[in-house]
């Protein structure tokens, strides 16, 4: 019994020295008011360019006939990869029990909701008459992948809000006597979405099967949500499209992507929310590990994606492969297998590498060939239609993205960075009581039994001393 | 480099073996001539003919918006053919060249002259020239006629060839006939090329899977393959010698690419369950925060009871 008493007096002392830390960020300080100034003033310019869209129409854009899909739908894929990272840092090392991700995952949750969300709007820019966007629901068909699209887009984003959120109850429950000095609004908030936790035993039992059963959920959800964007590809006959292995050839670039957005956000997290003692460069070491992994996987799936219909050189596939790998796309192919993905893989080979600072260039380089990938996979295809074109400009032909397309283009990017930014200064980024319990555990050699650790009289203890 | 090294092979070799030499019309085949007046029927007639056969690599006349093939298919309405003799573009038309067709099959001789016709409006000094009615050269001034009777009892159709002069009339014998069936893109052979027999009589063997139309009707016309000796004879007319044929429309049946209603039942079945799979766990998700948010409820109005006191 001493032993035990003595655990949750130290998990208390843990407790109260973690959430300072990690409360210290929750409030809205000069740097967040300037930060979120700037992007609302970018924000606003990027909506300036989409109401010229919405006036004139998609024809401010270099999207034609022959090219379609442009930088919109690249830029779809990039924020729905990118989201999947929620899943696999939580779902899949989480499960396979992988303590070190304990940290991170917040972070990568925080990522997955912000991605996801914004996501569906970027396919609403694509639009050229927006106001019909319901009909997509009302005369939606079953058959359709867009329909699915939009279905596991929603549900995804739906359970990495869930796990996010979830797993932060106990850490709400933390939070709410200790924000002293931050607006009533936030304390109510969080008073209100701790949902009475108290930290009993069977809340504790509860709360982990919730967390079990989304860490499960998310894992075919979040295959499905980028299979189904690789087949909105996948299902058309067009070379360059048409290929039974978009799917994995997707998620394995997804990971990819999310793991180097996770790594430039724990940097910046580390250095500007000083952090250091919580994401230390053992963890760099480790997710560096993994962005070498999900690149070697990436980089399998890319060598049969071209060596197969390369082989073969049917007459379709012999011209996009001969526009992307010796022709007009070829430096951009090879600058973003190079600089993208060969490179930064045999760079994280080394221990040297897999320090923040080299580690965030390294990922920096990664999202950004991330980024132009997709572009890669989306535009070049369609340049070579099955029938021939006669009598039309150039332009029409050959598509370059107009600068209306791309300030559109950047919006996404300014509102997940905003999402990000909102959901990081207004809850912890870091799971508090899973670090607590954590370092109790490293003293103890045993887990604290929470049942034992009465939240309740804190805070009613608290509430007594601020009412008188 | 390897696309620029084809793109020279194939300038070299490809475009003096076709758009360098002359497309030679045999001389015979340059003085043949329409034997009727082009007029504003026959004009419109051939712009009909035209606009679904021709346009796709000629492009609309006087536009100058052909196909970039080589040898360009070059427009109607400049001198590249108005250049050419009513027999030539006839010719031409016929045999086909390299990427362009042969017509052969596809237009009767009539039509093709109605696309000239129309061709010809292009061009304000074109003056016709018509060649009187080609008689059959066999027959010296007979007129010959054809008659086509499906006989079901052997699946054929039967063609009757004969020659009439004033009240008498004889079988035309050994003459080569071709039966066509039209179809909606081109027609169709039906049989060998066959010989007329000494009753002036040729029989072609229906195909027993040829499709007709709700009643099994089909047209049909028959040609003399050598119409300088039998003249521009032809016969078209409507047989019920084909399968009754009832087109099934294709969104009648559950399809992929049908309205939602008649989706495949695997697609409607795969899609509802992995929806209601996610939203029952979601669901019961949602349980369990409402069970979180119960217990607590319940210990913390404990612990107020025990504070008070």
């Amino acid at each position: 019994m001493t032993t035990s008493h003595s655990g949750s007096t130290r998990y208390r002392e843990r407790v109260d020295s973690v959430s300072k830390d990690i409360l210290r960020n929750v409030r809205f300080n000069q740097g967040f008011i300037l930060w979120m100034g700037f992007l609302t003033a970018v924000l606003a310019v990027c909506l300036f360019a989409y109401t010229i869209q919405l006036r004139k129409g998609l024809g401010v854009t270099g999207l034609r006939d022959i090219t379609s899909w442009g930088m919109y739908i690249a830029n779809f894929v990039f924020f729905v990869a990118t989201s999947l990272v929620g899943m696999l840092i939580s779902s899949v090392l989480g499960l396979i029990g992988f303590k070190w991700v304990k940290p991170i995952a917040r972070i990568a949750e925080i990522i997955a909701v912000a991605f996801a969300s914004i996501a569906g709007l970027i396919i609403i820019s694509d639009m050229g008459r927006p106001d019909r966007l319901p009909n997509v629901f009302i005369y939606g068909r079953v058959q359709s992948p867009i329909l699915w699209d939009v279905t596991v887009v929603t549900t995804y984003f739906l359970v990495s809000l869930m796990l996010w959120f979830i797993p932060m109850i106990p850490d709400l429950a933390i939070a709410k006597t200790r924000l002293n000095g931050r607006p009533a609004f936030l304390v109510k908030a969080y008073e209100l979405l701790s949902i009475n936790w108290v930290g009993h035993k069977k809340q504790v039992k509860t709360l982990n099967e919730a967390g079990r059963i989304l860490l499960i959920l998310i894992v075919p959800l979040a295959f499905a949500i980028h299979t189904v964007t690789s087949w909105l590809f996948a299902v058309t006959p067009r070379a360059g499209w048409d290929s039974s292995i978009f799917g994995p050839y997707f998620i394995s670039g997804a990971f990819v992507s999310g793991t180097s957005a996770v790594i430039i956000a724990m940097f910046f997290y580390r250095k500007s929310y000083k952090l250091e003692k919580y994401l230390t460069d053992f963890h760099f070491e480790k997710i560096g590990r993994v962005l070498a992994l999900v690149s070697i996987v990436y980089i399998y799936f890319n060598i049969n994606e071209f060596l197969v219909p390369g082989y073969k050189l049917k007459t379709l596939d012999e011209i996009h492969l001969k526009e992307l790998l010796a022709g007009e796309y070829a430096p951009l192919f090879w600058g973003v297998q190079l600089l993208g993905l060969l490179i930064p893989v045999i760079l994280l080979l080394f221990k040297q590498f897999r320090k923040p600072l080299p580690m965030v260039v390294i990922a920096s380089f990664v999202l950004a060939a991330s980024w132009l990938k997709r572009y890669i996979i989306v535009v070049p295809p369609q340049a070579h239609p099955f029938l021939p074109v006669q009598n039309v400009p150039v332009e029409w032909i050959v598509y370059t993205p107009t600068l209306i397309e791309i300030a559109i283009s950047v919006a996404p990017l300014v509102l997940a960075l905003m999402i990000i930014t909102i959901l990081s200064k207004l809850f912890p980024v870091l799971p508090i009581h899973e670090l607590a319990e954590e370092e109790t555990l490293a003293v103890d050699g045993h887990e604290t039994d929470l049942a034992h650790i009465d939240e309740t009289a804190v805070y009613n203890e608290e509430k007594k001393a601020n009412n008188n | 480099m390897r696309s620029i090294l084809l793109g020279i092979v194939t300038f070299l070799v490809i475009v003096p073996d076709l758009a360098g030499q002359e497309w030679i019309v045999p001389d015979d085949k340059k003085g043949k001539l329409s034997t009727f007046q082009f007029d504003e029927n026959t004009k419109k007639s051939g712009e009909k003919i035209y606009s679904v056969n021709c346009i796709s690599c000629h492009g609309t006349p006087g536009k100058g918006n052909f196909l970039k093939l080589v040898p360009p298919p070059g427009d109607p309405a400049t001198d590249k053919i108005q250049l050419n003799r009513d027999g030539e573009l006839f010719y031409k038309v016929i045999n086909g060249r390299g990427q362009m067709p042969s017509f052969k099959n596809a237009l009767s001789s009539d039509e093709i002259w109605h696309v000239i016709s129309f061709v010809r409006s292009f061009n304000s000094s074109y003056k016709q020239l018509i060649m009187p009615v080609i008689t059959s050269s066999a027959y010296p001034g007979a007129v010959i006629k054809m008659m086509l009777s499906y006989n079901s009892s052997d699946s054929t159709i039967v063609l009757e060839a004969d020659a009439v002069k004033q009240n008498s009339s004889v079988a035309v014998t050994g003459a080569e006939v071709k039966l066509l069936v039209h179809r909606t893109f081109g027609h169709l052979q039906i049989d060998d090329i066959k010989t007329t027999d000494i009753n002036g009589k040729v029989a072609f063997k229906v195909p027993a899977n040829l499709p007709g139309d709700t009643l099994g009707n089909i047209q049909v016309s028959a040609r003399f393959i050598n119409e300088d000796t039998f003249g521009s004879v032809s016969k078209d007319t409507i047989l019920t010698a084909a399968l009754i044929t009832l087109p099934v429309s294709l969104v009648a049946e559950r399809a992929m690419w049908n309205n939602v209603r008649k989706a495949p039942v695997w697609v409607i079945l795969t899609y509802s369950l992995g929806l209601l799979t996610a939203l029952g766990f979601i669901g019961l998700v949602l349980m369990k925060i409402r069970d979180i948010f119960i217990i607590g409820e319940s210990v913390l109005k404990d612990s107020e009871k025990i504070n008070i006191t």
